[in-house]
């Protein structure tokens, strides 16, 4: 049993989008910064050539205290570093079908958490790390070992995301719908315990959506250019000029990245879940909407508005979208929201359905889009049950709603009564990674 | 055990003024709060008190645990009742209670034996007096 008497736990929540990190105790997390990192294999850094040297020396000193080698590669993590171009670097994201294929990249992630972010050192604080329910045991004691043997944690406990988000709004049953970057996960908790066998899963998230509005923007013929790609100047007081620099050793995958940065701030500024199912042709007279890009052009979004966060609800949309191909094939087996809440729900015990029903939590950054809980309600209210009893809650709190997962954790780890419950390092070297399943069921 | 249990105490007095609710039914309902880690008995109810003194005992912005004990009469004309578990959880309370309540729910519950009914309640519309009727046929 961990035996601290001060709890100055620390608390990180790894989203697929998102990394939100913080101590225990407090309302929001301290960090909160992509989970992507960049890498730059070291091998062509040992092939630059003078002239690239400049810039190699100059990105060092910006960016020393985030870079980190590793072996063949050196990997930059946080925003800050992510924001800075360099020559070959490929962004890179941990996971895979929302699991984490690549732990180095966890590491480095956790490393720049504690050691840049919160300024700590990981030998002197519990760990309580939120885990998606669809975790396999090899991940947890994976987990498990890097936390004590690389870190040497004092104690660590894994909390799985949904039972968070519902202890969190009070309820220990509810239908979490956890709509994050990286895909839409829906989980039926009963008395705290997940009910795996219902869990409903899509890789719908905002990143899709972002992706979309991208592509759709490009079909009309707007481009959106990465901040690095051009210099932007006051020429005279209030007239600026543009210019397009060309670099061209930078990696698709970056400029993707700061594409999409763009392209989710006008997605979380301009779209809204349209109240009935987009079509065509009722939504092609709407007003425009302006929005102005980093280079200064102005860009007028219309029907996009509404059709983007309609994929969440019906994804063949995604087919209309010129150049989505490579969503297309795993499109027919994706269903809307609607139909995973109930489907989700019939698979649960018929005697809890009810009151799943009747709590359906709205969690992630995706859920914080304008209309979605209005809209989610109305379409469940049609074709559920006539018995059932539909509410759909989200916060009214914009920062609850988006850091739900991370805020339970938060009060749960600072709970007096809640230090008998870590997994300490002493259980740990006494009974090995496996007892992680007892403690943190 | 439930994940991510708070590990949250319950005081022997609790279980004990639930077994004579259950046994000698000398009390209508009882409400237990959670104060320095752990969970305690905040109000009895005589026997002669009614559901709306009940419901009007639950705190409007703080969260609550509750067992109240229901009788009725089935359409048979059967004198029955029915002991309710209610998790009082107001929208309007502190993430911080509702956090502290949802997590030790169900630790507290397995130690009260001989709950019938549990109903979860976030606004006074979700433990009406005609809900508690519904849930106890």
């Amino acid at each position: 049993m961990y035996g601290g008497d001060e709890v100055s736990a620390i608390v990180i929540d790894l989203g697929s989008h998102t990394c939100k990190a913080g101590y225990a105790g407090e309302d929001a997390p301290k960090a909160v910064f992509p989970t992507v990192v960049g890498s730059i294999d070291q091998m062509d850094v040992d092939d630059m050539t003078s002239n690239e040297k400049n810039i190699a020396v100059d990105s060092k000193n910006n960016v020393k205290d985030s870079e980190k080698g590793k072996g063949k590669r050196k990997l930059f993590v946080g925003s800050q570093a992510l924001g800075f171009r360099r020559d070959h670097m490929e962004v890179l994201s941990p996971f895979k079908d929302g699991i984490v294929a690549d732990w180095d990249i966890v590491d480095s992630i956790w490393d720049h958490a504690f050691r840049e972010c919160l300024l700590i050192d990981p030998k002197e604080h519990p760990m309580l790390l939120a885990e998606p329910s669809s975790n396999s045991q090899q991940q947890r004691e994976r987990t498990a070992e890097l936390m004590f043997e690389k870190y040497t944690a004092p104690a660590l406990f894994l909390a799985k995301n949904a039972v968070l988000t519902s202890f969190a709004s009070g309820r220990a049953t509810s239908l979490v719908v956890d709509s994050g970057g990286g895909s839409t996960t829906i989980t039926p908790v009963h008395d705290g315990y997940v009910i795996q066998k219902a869990v409903a899963f899509s890789p719908i998230g905002g990143e899709l959506l972002t992706d979309c509005l991208m592509k759709s923007l490009e079909s009309k013929g707007v481009m959106i250019k990465p901040r690095y790609s051009f210099k932007r100047k006051e020429i005279q007081p209030g007239v600026f000029q543009t210019v397009d620099i060309d670099i061209p050793n930078t990696t698709d995958s970056y400029k993707l990245y700061s594409q999409r940065v763009i392209a989710s701030d006008i997605k979380e500024c301009v779209c809204r879940a349209p109240d009935t199912p987009y079509d065509e042709g009722s939504y092609s007279n709407i007003p425009m909407t302006p929005y102005e890009l980093p280079d200064g052009q102005t860009i007028e979004i219309g029907a996009d508005r509404f059709k983007i966060p309609d994929i969440l609800f019906n994804p063949s949309l995604v087919q209309t979208i010129p150049g989505m191909d490579n969503f297309v094939e795993i499109a027919p087996s994706v269903r809307g929201l609607p139909q995973m809440v109930i489907e989700s729900i019939n698979k649960c015990d018929v005697d809890i359905r009810r009151e799943l029903f009747s709590s359906i939590l709205l969690a992630g950054g995706t859920a914080s889009m304008q209309q979605l809980k209005e809209r989610l309600e109305k379409d469940l209210l049609e074709e559920s049950p006539q018995a059932a009893r539909v509410k759909v809650l989200a916060s009214g709190n914009a920062t609850e709603r988006r850091f739900s997962v991370w805020i339970g954790g938060s009060i749960l780890a600072s709970l007096g009564s809640f230090q008998q419950m870590w997994l300490s390092k002493s259980e740990y070297e006494e009974h090995g990674a496996s007892y992680v399943q007892r403690k943190c069921p | 055990m439930a994940n991510a249990a708070s590990g949250m105490a319950v005081d022997d007095e609790c279980k004990i003024k639930f077994l004579e609710l259950k046994a000698k039914r000398n009390y209508r309902f009882i409400i237990f709060k959670i104060e320095s880690q752990q969970v305690v008995i905040e109000k009895l109810g005589s026997p002669e008190e009614t559901y709306e003194e009940f419901a009007a005992s639950l705190p409007a912005d703080e969260c609550r645990y509750a067992v109240f004990d229901y009788d009725f009469t089935t359409n048979e004309n059967c004198q029955k009742s029915k002991i309710f578990f209610i998790a009082w959880s107001p929208d309007t309370s502190r993430v911080r209670s509702k956090m502290v309540y949802a997590s030790s729910k169900d630790r507290f519950k397995r130690e009260l034996d001989g709950i019938q009914v549990e109903l979860q309640a976030t606004d006074p519309s979700e433990m009406s007096f005609d809900i508690i009727k519904s849930r106890a046929l």
